[in-house]
């Protein structure tokens, strides 16, 4: 398409340029924040350019804790966030896998009535079930567990209707060439339907790790002791204290480092994705 | 090795419909049959049924000593290519011949010697094996297919309509090194097209499947000469065999539509004088002649081949096809006259279509 523009690409790159400081700036000033002490940025002028505490305040989030409030160290919060993220994700690829394997794949009684059960738990996210499911999780004595932070976030529809739609996609022969070369269901599902879908695994993997890694509302109702935090209710207690000035030199080192995680994995994740999306041909 | 036979196979789907009514055929150990008919015919389905990747409704499929009809179709020893290969996308050629003989836990340096044994039949470059599916062109993937049946060393190869994703020239190498590998191998074949050029170039014993049904068993040359109904009759052959409606007039003669007289062989069964016949001709059994004589034939088209002429055109109220060899020549009128010699009619119940 030939267009006759008199500024050429300016005021599309304007108001990209606007879009990409709007979303950038809060980022970059957390990250200055986290580089000052408490009373610069106490005093209400927030400089624009870093300062000398860097190390210090990040040594402090992470190892020592904050001197007001005696929480948990970031690096705990840091921990427990991840083991739970990944349960999460792993957990939920596994089982919708499977379930989706077994929708597909085999004929059994009922088996469209389960696959609309599954369809149906899309309509009931985790709020609208909240209080059953915390019932459960404490009389099964999970609370303040890494199981009670996962497990009840693992039954997924969304990751199970995924894999349903790609799993349709592969050409029935390859079943068939499986059975005649004396692959039997579960072997066929680990040599050739896993690898096959190992690029859906990736995306999804990226997606679902970073759902875990928010969780707000059930880290917050499942935790009592300070020790299981997850780093998203950390960074809420920190800001919110009594009686105190709250350290938001912490609060901003604490934020930059919640950060890096799900940006790491959608780095190093991406690498796969792409690869997965120029090998396209089946 | 071993023969295959089927007695009065039957498959009936859940929803009601019959795909194959009662069907039996024997394939002689070694023998390489080809079951061809038009789309719809039900020959896929049998050959999945003695695959086992379909149920059998009624009847036995027997595989050498052993009647299979409850096995798995790992447990047939059977080896199938498919119509788009199926190779397995993410494993290397030579994992996808391996992949089978692994299952069967065979030990590590016999699949190596077989792969190896495998891919010099089929003059595989030892490159190849290394590299993905899709790095391969078709002929190459083909092969690769017919490598992994070849290194299971079953008891049948089962071809599903293997040629019909590849270029009309490909089609033609790769059938005539199907062939070779056959009468190498020497193992029991089935194969299933729509194409009757690849049918009849291939098969020892072929059988020509229609609506579910069998119409016709037996050696090409055997059903291309003596067809045993009119459905054989226009099936085989390119061009088709041209049909002129008529009645008989006597037993050696049959009168057209419009009114004139094809000379037939009389060594037919006694049908009373008047009874509605189908007079069959091949394209290639009819004699041009100057305008004048012989049955007169309206010229609409000539296809020009290189080996030779079509003449497309009217006889009698029916469209035909005259075969000339190129050197022939032809007189620039619209009208040339036709003679059939009565040794190459065959004769047809108009109502059953069966042969007199």
């Amino acid at each position: 398409m030939i267009e006759n523009r008199r500024f050429g690409n300016l005021p599309a790159h304007l108001v990209l340029i606007v879009g990409v400081l709007n979303v950038a700036f809060p980022v970059y000033l957390a990250i200055i924040g986290s580089t000052h002490t408490a009373e610069t940025i106490a005093n209400g002028q927030l400089p624009l350019w870093p300062g000398d505490q860097l190390v210090e305040n990040y040594r402090r989030a992470l190892f020592v804790g904050t001197t007001r409030t005696t929480r948990a160290l970031v690096a705990t919060m840091l921990f427990n966030s991840f083991v739970v993220a990944l349960a999460i994700a792993l957990g939920k690829i596994a089982i919708s896998l499977l379930s989706a394997f077994a929708i597909v794949y085999f004929r059994f009684p009922f088996r469209n009535t389960a696959f609309w059960v599954i369809f149906l738990t899309l309509m009931v996210p985790v709020e609208v079930r909240i209080y059953p499911t915390y019932a459960i999780a404490a009389n099964l004595n999970l609370l303040d567990t890494y199981t009670g932070l996962a497990v009840p976030l693992i039954a997924s529809a969304t990751a199970t209707l995924l894999f349903r739609q790609f799993f349709m996609t592969v050409p029935d022969e390859l079943v068939e060439a499986a059975q005649i070369d004396a692959a039997g269901p579960m072997r066929f599902f680990r040599d050739i339907l896993l690898p096959l879908s190992r690029t859906n695994i990736a995306a999804l993997f990226v997606i679902l790790f970073i759902y875990g890694w928010n969780q707000y509302l059930w880290p917050l109702l499942i935790t009592t002791r300070d020790d299981m935090q997850t780093i998203v209710i950390g960074i809420k207690k920190i800001v919110a204290t009594h009686d105190a000035l709250t350290e938001w030199q912490l609060a901003m080192a604490t934020a930059v480092l919640a950060m890096l995680p799900p940006v790491a994995v959608v780095i190093f994740m991406q690498k796969l994705f792409v690869k997965g999306l120029i090998e396209t041909e089946k | 090795m071993a023969d295959v036979e089927l007695t009065d196979v039957k498959k009936t789907y859940p929803g009601g419909f019959t795909a194959v009514h009662g069907v039996s055929f024997a394939v002689p150990d070694g023998g390489f049959c080809v079951l061809v008919g038009p789309s719809g015919c039900g020959k896929s389905t049998l050959l999945r049924m003695i695959a086992g990747l379909e149920t059998i409704t009624a009847g036995d499929i027997r595989i050498g000593e052993r009647v299979v009809n409850q096995l798995e179709p790992t447990e047939r020893d059977i080896a199938m290519v498919f119509q788009n290969y199926a190779l397995y996308p993410h494993m290397s050629v030579y994992d996808n011949m391996a992949y089978g003989l692994r299952n069967l836990k065979t030990p590590k340096s016999e699949i190596e010697a077989r792969v190896a044994e495998a891919a010099q039949i089929l003059e595989l470059d030892p490159a190849l094996l290394l590299r993905k599916p899709r790095q391969l062109s078709g002929g190459q993937r083909q092969r690769v297919a017919m490598g992994r049946a070849i290194v299971r060393k079953p008891k049948a190869f089962l071809f599903d309509e293997p040629l019909s994703n590849l270029d009309a020239k490909l089609r033609v190498q790769m059938r005539i090194e199907i062939r070779r590998l056959q009468r190498r191998l020497q193992t029991t074949t089935i194969y299933v097209t729509h194409d009757q050029v690849e049918a009849m170039t291939l098969a020892d014993m072929l059988v020509v499947l229609n609506a579910g049904r069998i119409e016709q068993i037996g050696a090409p040359l055997e059903l291309y000469e003596r067809p045993a109904t009119l459905f054989v009759a226009g099936f085989l052959g390119s061009p088709p065999m041209n049909f002129l409606k008529g009645t008989l007039e006597s037993p050696a003669m049959v009168r057209l539509e419009d009114g004139r007289e094809l000379a037939c062989n009389a060594a037919h069964a006694a049908l009373p004088r008047g009874a509605k016949v189908v007079a069959g001709t091949r394209p290639e059994r009819a004699v041009v002649r100057p305008a004048g004589e012989g049955l007169p034939m309206k010229i609409e088209l000539i296809e020009e081949l290189g080996v030779g002429r079509l003449l497309h055109g009217q006889l009698a109220g029916s469209p035909v096809t005259v075969a000339i060899a190129p050197d022939q020549q032809l007189a620039a009128t619209e009208t040339i006259g036709v003679t059939i010699p009565a040794e190459a009619v065959h004769l047809f119940d108009a109502e059953s279509g069966k042969r007199l």
